[in-house]
């Protein structure tokens, strides 16, 4: 564990109450409707709002009654929805403020250039940049500080999905070596990045826990929300060539991904199944056009606005989730234990 | 410009260093005042800003009045000096730079001010999280990123020093070297009907203003080229 916090605070109307323990490393999304008190929590963290309470980070103390370590002294490195980056500075002029005050080497600086891409920016005015190519000098110049901890607060919140995904994946790069917070409200972001998530309502963290958990439980607020998704675990199988599908085996089921070339790798991979892309049926169906029909278990049911259901579904050690009419799952007798057949219209790696 | 006689050279002179020294020490005086009133809240802040613009409004002479009580030998100021060489600051060089410092406070500190408050809060923030102490973040932030302020606040200090008039004939008077200022100058040269000096004074003055001017624009249109909306 590196960071552990006990913290309580005001801010304008909302009380902030939360404790906390993060994991030693990888991206643990802090994830919340706008004014739950997300970035509050993260300038907290990183001394830059007044607070009460603890917080340690491995052996230094770094907030407790009458004490707060200055955010200069903090080992941090940190992204704010804006890329504010020095505007009086260039791009390589932005990279060396950090540099200089953080005592960072010139590999560190070429290192921390190679990992972001920015080598062809160094020498551009930052009014100059693009949105994305912003965001990556801010998060080269949150890396120059060597830092033992990123705090990232929706960062990507105004990208498109293209520069998203580049810098999505820069920082699960980054977070195998680096613990990671990062604040968001979209779920498509939590999903990529997320093993750990923290669930945070009106200034209170309301659910931690790993991410596919989480995502799955039905007295949390994700599997209520409209693009409920469920996270699975599978190890990757044979591909077919002649219709271009790739198989994932998953509690050993086989599930068919549409890929026009074989997924490559051997580490266990993550497929993502909205609830809505899931039907139920009592029956296996014969003669259906849907290739991923697996045999399921409801594990639970609950009702999410007027006439709609979410049900909890385990397949083998995992969960799936199913959004349902509530008159379907009334006629198909949907309860906890009944053996269904889950039809899955749509799965995606990732 | 051969043609302007050697006094004249000398109260412009005495024009150029009074407006020099005055908003030299504007600058040094004006930078935490400036700050302090941009970023901070705290009560009486209304009406210290009213009394430090009170020099736009008022009369010059009116003010200048007061520093000729204040400064004179009876005042404040010549309790200061009773001690010392001169018998009353009125009347002398030094005279004449505090009450310059008063007069042209507003025009230094207002775009200072105003360039304060436009830097970014989340600027200061990112700064101390990227290992800046707050007195590294003034310099190496809040004075690179004001600059176009830095610049307008000098340029308009010096220039309304050079066109100061009411203040310095109250208090100032107009000895040769020491008090006579370029436009008092001026104004003897009216009163004596001598048009050709005055033309000529008024000439220069005239063409310095305008060249302080255009080279403040010049540069402000130069660093606003591509500059972030």
């Amino acid at each position: 564990m590196s960071l552990a916090f006990s913290l309580a605070g005001q801010v304008g109307q909302c009380r902030l109450q939360v404790q906390a323990q993060l994991a030693a490393s990888g991206v643990t999304v802090l994830f919340g409707p706008s004014g739950s008190g997300k970035s509050t929590l993260l300038r907290m963290l990183a001394g830059l709002q007044e607070c009460e309470g603890e917080i340690r980070f491995g052996d230094q103390l770094w907030h407790t009654e009458g004490f707060r370590l200055p955010p200069w002294e903090r080992p941090l490195g940190m992204m704010f929805q804006a890329p504010t980056l020095f505007r009086h500075l260039d791009v390589r002029g932005n990279l060396d403020y950090v540099r200089k005050r953080r005592g960072a080497s010139g590999e560190d600086l070429a290192r921390v250039v190679g990992q972001t891409r920015i080598e062809p920016l160094l020498a551009r005015s930052v009014e100059t940049l693009s949105g994305g190519e912003a965001q990556r000098v801010a998060l080269a110049r949150a890396l120059m500080a060597g830092p033992e901890l990123l705090l990232l607060d929706e960062p990507l919140s105004a990208l498109d999905h293209g520069h998203k995904q580049e810098l999505l994946g820069m920082i699960s790069a980054i977070a195998t070596q680096v613990p990671v917070i990062y604040v968001t409200h979209d779920l498509d972001e939590l999903l990529t990045l997320s093993r750990q998530v923290w669930l945070m309502e009106q200034g209170r963290i309301v659910a931690s826990g790993k991410a596919h958990e989480e995502l799955a439980r039905l007295d949390g607020p994700l599997a209520q929300r409209g693009d409920a998704t469920a996270l699975l675990y599978g190890e990757l199988g044979a591909y077919d060539s002649r219709d271009h599908l790739q198989a994932v085996n998953v509690a050993r089921q086989t599930f068919w991904l549409p890929a026009a070339r074989p997924v490559a790798g051997d580490a266990p991979v993550r497929l993502r199944i909205a609830a809505r892309d899931v039907s139920l049926c009592r029956q296996a169906p014969e003669d259906s056009s849907i290739l991923n029909i697996h045999p399921v278990q409801v594990a639970g049911l609950r009702e999410v606005g007027p006439g709609q259901a979410v049900v909890q579904l385990v397949l083998g050690d995992q969960r799936l989730l199913a959004r349902i009419s509530s008159r379907s799952a009334r006629e198909l007798e949907v309860f906890p234990g009944a053996q269904l057949y889950a039809q899955v219209k749509a799965v995606a790696l990732g | 410009m051969t043609m302007v006689s050697d006094g004249d050279w000398l109260a412009l002179w005495v024009s150029i260093k009074l407006a020099l020294v005055t908003t030299a020490i504007l600058l040094l005086v004006c930078t935490p005042l400036a700050w302090w009133l941009a970023r901070r809240r705290l009560p009486g802040q209304a009406l210290l800003e009213a009394l430090l613009a009170l020099p736009l409004v008022l009369p010059p002479s009116v003010l200048g009045f007061y520093l000729l009580i204040g400064l004179g030998p009876n005042g404040p100021g010549g309790w200061v000096t009773q001690w010392g060489e001169a018998r009353s600051l009125a009347f002398s060089f030094t005279g004449l730079v505090i009450g310059s410092l008063i007069y042209s406070l507003p025009f230094v500190l207002q775009p200072l001010k105003n360039a304060f408050a436009a830097i970014e809060t989340r600027q200061l923030d990112m700064a101390a999280v990227s290992g800046a102490r707050p007195l590294d973040r003034f310099f190496s932030l809040v004075i690179p990123q004001a600059r176009q302020g830095y610049a307008s606040a000098a340029i308009l200090g010096i220039a309304h020093t050079l066109g100061e008039f009411g203040v310095v004939l109250m208090i100032g008077g107009s000895l040769a070297g020491e008090t006579r200022v370029a436009s008092v100058a001026l104004y003897e040269h009216v009163e004596a009907g001598d048009y050709a000096n005055a033309h000529r004074l008024a000439g220069v003055l005239l063409v310095m203003s305008v060249m302080m001017l255009w080279a403040l624009f010049r540069w402000q249109r130069k660093q606003n080229v591509g500059v972030m909306p």
